[in-house]
């Protein structure tokens, strides 16, 4: 089954004739996936990679008819405008790519799409793949097919390198992952741990979820929670990094975004949250794959 | 960006918020001009990014000229919170009526700005949430039409007050704040002043506000270091992927040239945990062109006595490996003197296979000590690896000099 995305998943993309829109599109067709054309303004009626190419989502729409993610690939202070877009078309699944796109816009886009019931997927974000179904962003890249594998264990990270790295780790220790989600490092995501766990928890292929944590923010603490109030009840491998940056001064932004220290929660008070909920904090990094021959027998 | 009190207030003005007259100082002879433009009392602040500046006693209100000069000279260059004072803010004290508090941040569960306000300003907001959370009102801001000033109004019974907090709002978006906050707002006659400014922009947004003038900040500190500002550059110049908008110095020996976000911090752990002394944080991604790794390693490796560099990061994505890491060898190609301590490169990806072959032909042609690994090494056995190349070189090093100091004994 898996989550977010699938075999029948049909794709726009918005900036399909920039170079980070030709390159995705590039590893979208080659894992198999419908792209049905793509949406740059002053550029419609032109091909881009076989694909139409149209003026604006909305004549996209009315052409081809709905698709079921628009994947925003536009420089980050475009961004808002074009996620405008897809969210008053109601596409049901919006990806946005880029990184720095400034909080009062990511703010804007959110409520937007709130009030119309569409769900967004980042910003900051590599996308999400169900390994032998289809994908979205530009996890993988071209060796998507090598990374991944079909299987029990959902993934979800901040992080895109990590994203690749769990599911290669995953792969490696002989197990397949049912969906990976990168929810982007950015303060405000649309797709928070916690949204992604209760999507993971109703999906029946899903046995086992991996997360990767960071300093900074509550989306750990609010993950662990749900373990604990038994909404989440399939076991939950959490690993947090970043504590190395405890030391430094509060409110030290480190690569993400969202990654400040001090805000929020503190690194101890994630662990304690964690152990606390009945998830299992993973010590270390390359404790993970030992843990899930334990929980998955 | 974390702004000082100043600038702040600068800030605040282009919104119609006042704050009672100042002048921000940086030496003895403007503090000495500021006066003859200030009456007794004058109350003199440290501007420093850390907080609690009246506790720490970085705030004094002075009633003669002896009692300011005294301050001003113990403070100017004195480290208050582990930060060198560069900046003291004269102004004039003002006949405060009343004290409150008001604040606009993100709530990152709700994802909308919201408000605080309290009656009880001029103390620690988390001790009034702790001890009287009653006091403190919120309000949650639609991010498109911003506060409903008639409910402020009704809910204040105030409304110039509404006013102030409509403006803090304006400053607020019009800046791309992550964090406005006064504290206190102060009730002076029929009028409210923001007495402090406490503001943190949001550094995404400052690509659109080149014209803003405020001083460069630290990652981690109030003053940039060189390395740091020539590393955020690289960016500045280029908006193709990211290399080095965060540079970190650790003080210790070895480089660390990481990549991801994620991945980042995972190295660093890693590294700390295998107790190695990393000399910096920085990282590298989103496929960024050859010739900003190339920048980013130059600046990353031009610290003196170096004894190892490791360029780690996941399993990439979408991030072309040959080309990074090609921009790597360009940027170690410069770096003087030619770097004989160990390097160790971990990562994964597109064109992985590629960048290993030309690192290890490069290796053998110039006399590098490359060490490479792939994605079927973990970090953490790739940053131990790091550790122990490390004191090895520091062992032979050292071995080095006691033989030739040796020799020079015998001669």
């Amino acid at each position: 089954m898996a989550i977010l995305v699938n075999s029948e998943t049909k794709v726009l993309i918005q900036g399909i004739t920039g170079k980070s829109g030709l390159s995705a599109c590039a590893d979208l067709l080659d894992y198999g996936m419908q792209v049905v054309g793509g949406v740059t303004p002053g550029k419609g009626g032109q091909v881009a990679m076989g694909l139409p190419v149209f003026n604006s989502v909305r004549e996209l729409v009315a052409a081809l008819g709905l698709v079921d993610c628009a994947m925003v690939n536009v420089p980050p202070l475009l961004t808002l405008d074009a996620a405008m877009e897809a969210i008053d078309a109601q596409i049901p699944l919006i990806h946005i790519f880029a990184e720095r796109v400034p909080v009062l816009d990511t703010s804007k886009i959110l409520f937007r799409a709130k009030e119309k019931g569409v769900r967004v997927l980042g910003p900051n974000s590599v996308g999400a793949i169900s390994p032998g179904e289809g994908k979205v962003g530009s996890i993988g890249g071209p060796n998507a097919k090598i990374t991944f594998s079909k299987g029990p264990v959902g993934v979800i990270s901040k992080s895109g390198g990590m994203c690749s790295e769990l599911g290669s780790m995953i792969t490696n220790a002989g197990f397949g992952q049912s969906t990976v989600v990168g929810i982007g490092g950015d303060l405000l995501v649309g797709t928070t741990f916690v949204d992604a766990l209760e999507m993971f928890e109703s999906d029946t292929q899903t046995k086992v979820v991996v997360m990767f944590g960071e300093v900074g923010g509550n989306a750990e603490i609010e993950a662990a929670r749900l373990v604990a109030v038994k909404k989440f009840t399939k076991p939950l491998i959490i690993f947090l990094a970043g504590k190395f940056a405890e030391k430094l001064p509060k409110d030290t932004a480190l690569g993400h975004a969202g990654a400040i220290v001090g805000l929020d929660s503190t690194m101890e008070q994630k662990v304690a949250s964690i152990k606390k909920s009945g998830a299992i904090l993973a010590e270390n990094f390359e404790d993970i794959p030992g843990i899930l021959k334990k929980v998955i027998k | 960006m974390k702004l000082y009190e100043f600038e702040g207030h600068n800030l605040f003005s282009k919104v119609g918020i006042a704050s009672p007259f100042f002048v921000a100082c940086s030496n003895m002879d403007e503090v000495e001009q500021a006066r003859k433009r200030l009456k007794f009392p004058i109350v003199a602040k440290v501007q420093v990014l850390s907080g609690k500046r009246g506790k720490g006693g970085g705030i004094k209100i002075c009633t003669n000229e002896k009692q300011l000069n005294d301050f001003c000279r113990g403070m100017f260059g004195a480290e208050f919170s582990g930060e060198g004072v560069r900046f003291i803010s004269l102004a004039e004290k003002a006949q405060i009526e009343g004290e409150y508090y008001a604040s606009i941040t993100y709530d990152t569960t709700l994802k909308i700005p919201f408000l605080l306000f309290s009656k009880s300003g001029g103390m620690d907001i988390e001790e009034v949430k702790k001890n009287s959370p009653e006091e403190i009102l919120r309000f949650d801001i639609n991010p498109f039409s911003g506060p409903d000033k008639t409910n402020l109004s009704k809910k204040l019974k105030d409304e110039t007050l509404a006013d102030f907090l409509i403006r803090l709002w304006d400053a607020f978006i019009r800046y791309d704040c992550r964090l406005v906050e006064v504290n206190p707002v102060a009730k002076v006659g029929d009028d409210y002043l923001a007495v402090d400014a406490k503001i943190i922009l949001d550094d995404a947004g400052l690509a659109r506000h080149r014209d803003l003038d405020v001083l460069q900040k630290g990652s981690a500190g109030a003053i940039p270091t060189e390395r740091e500002l020539a590393a955020r550059k690289i960016d500045e110049e280029d908006y193709r992927g990211s290399a080095g908008s965060t540079f970190i110095e650790f003080g210790g020996d070895i480089a660390v040239l990481a990549s991801g976000g994620g991945a980042s911090l995972l190295v660093m752990d890693a590294l700390s945990e295998a107790g190695g002394k990393p000399s910096n944080y920085t990282e590298y991604s989103g496929n960024p062109p050859r010739e900003k790794v190339e920048k980013l390693t130059k600046i990353t490796l031009s610290k003196e006595g170096l004894s190892g560099c490791l360029v780690c990061g996941a399993v990439a994505n979408f991030t072309d490996i040959y080309e990074t890491l090609a921009g790597f060898a360009d940027g170690l190609a410069e770096v003087k003197p030619k770097p004989d301590y160990p390097i160790v490169i971990r990562r994964g990806g597109p064109r992985q296979k590629e960048a290993y072959e030309m690192l290890e032909k490069l290796a053998k042609k110039e006399g590098f000590d490359i060490h490479l690994f792939g994605p079927e090494t973990p970090i953490s056995v790739a940053c131990r690896e790091m550790v122990r190349l490390s004191e090895k070189f520091k062992s032979s090093e050292k071995g080095q000099a006691f033989l030739q100091e040796v020799s020079k004994v015998k001669a």
